[in-house]
């Protein structure tokens, strides 16, 4: 047994120059190895988008449909409006609207006092 | 983690290794194949320094991610280092496979004792002889501390990592690499003279 520290240094020396040395595996093989993980790969997944792809999708349709629907119905409202709603007369519907909510009421006093 | 990385292929050097092995999991085709680029070779090199056979290290280290790929569904993340297991079972593969070679290990006990200084006769070897010496070396050692060395001091993996691998603590893995670098020494000592070299010439 040696327990001279050269000794050590020396061992250091020859691991040193043994880690340089690459094993290095051929391409041959390692197409092997990728064909393995593909044939692998888990069936009950059926190959989806990938979440970023598929999120980046969503998001565009979530942004086309909401400005694409924002602009029908602001063009709806422009032609709607006019003859469905009219300001005037939803004003002179209310007294008629107050009046049955209360029954007996005399406007006509209230503004006489 | 449902990270694919299909759509990304450079992104998926800056995935953890148990990040891409879900994402395996989960259908990633590109995951998979970044795995057996990033662990295959080290494995390869371990399986190699150990059987000294590629062919065989080639099998061992297929073995090893077919089922890695079998596991995969079942992976829980952060509990262990892929890499760490993946280790583990080349080194298994390996221990059996040396078993069946030898049927037997060396004790290190009929290792010869040295019979010169080993400074003097690594300092006298070219480097191709420097490296067969040292893997004819590491070949006399028993098959528990062969690998304990090499993982320690060619694949560089830290005592913790070892224990891990090999299923003991990290005293027994220091324990270990002490016994074979002694064993080392005496090894390689005894070469001097068969190399041609000896104190008196």
């Amino acid at each position: 047994m040696t327990d001279d520290p050269r000794d050590d240094a020396a061992l250091d020396a020859l691991f040193q120059a043994e880690r340089t040395r690459r094993f290095e595996p051929t391409p041959d093989f390692m197409a092997r190895l990728e064909a393995d993980a593909d044939a692998a790969l888990p069936r009950s997944v059926s190959h989806p988008q990938p979440v970023l792809r598929r999120t980046s999708w969503l998001a565009g349709v979530f942004t086309a449909s909401g400005l694409s629907g924002a602009t029908l119905a602001g063009i709806w409202l422009g032609f709607a409006m006019p003859e469905s709603f009219d300001a005037f007369s939803l004003l002179a519907d209310s007294s008629v609207e107050l009046t049955a909510f209360l029954p007996g009421a005399d406007m006509g006093s209230l503004f006489d006092e | 983690m449902d990270q694919r990385l299909s759509h990304a292929p450079d992104a998926a050097r800056d995935v953890p290794d148990d990040a891409l092995l879900v994402s395996y999991a989960n259908g990633d085709a590109l995951a998979g194949r970044e795995m057996v680029r990033r662990l295959s070779p080290i494995l390869f090199g371990y399986a190699t320094r150990v059987l000294q056979d590629r062919a065989e290290a080639e099998d061992v280290v297929q073995e090893t991610m077919l089922r890695l790929w079998k596991i995969a569904p079942d992976w829980r993340q952060g509990e262990a280092k892929v890499s760490t297991w993946a280790y583990r079972v080349t080194a298994n593969l390996c221990t059996d496979r040396l078993r069946k070679r030898r049927g037997s290990q060396i004790n290190i006990d009929d290792v010869a004792e040295p019979k010169a200084d080993l400074a003097s006769a690594v300092e006298a070897m070219t480097d191709v002889a420097r490296s067969e010496a040292l893997t004819e070396a590491l070949n006399t050692l028993p098959d528990r501390q062969r690998q304990a060395v090499i993982l320690r001091h060619l694949e560089g993996v830290s005592n913790p990592d070892i224990a891990k691998i090999m299923d003991i603590g990290v005293e027994a893995v220091e324990s270990l690499t002490a016994r074979g670098r002694r064993a080392l020494k005496t090894a390689l000592s005894g070469r001097k003279e068969e190399l041609g070299y000896s104190d008196d010439g």
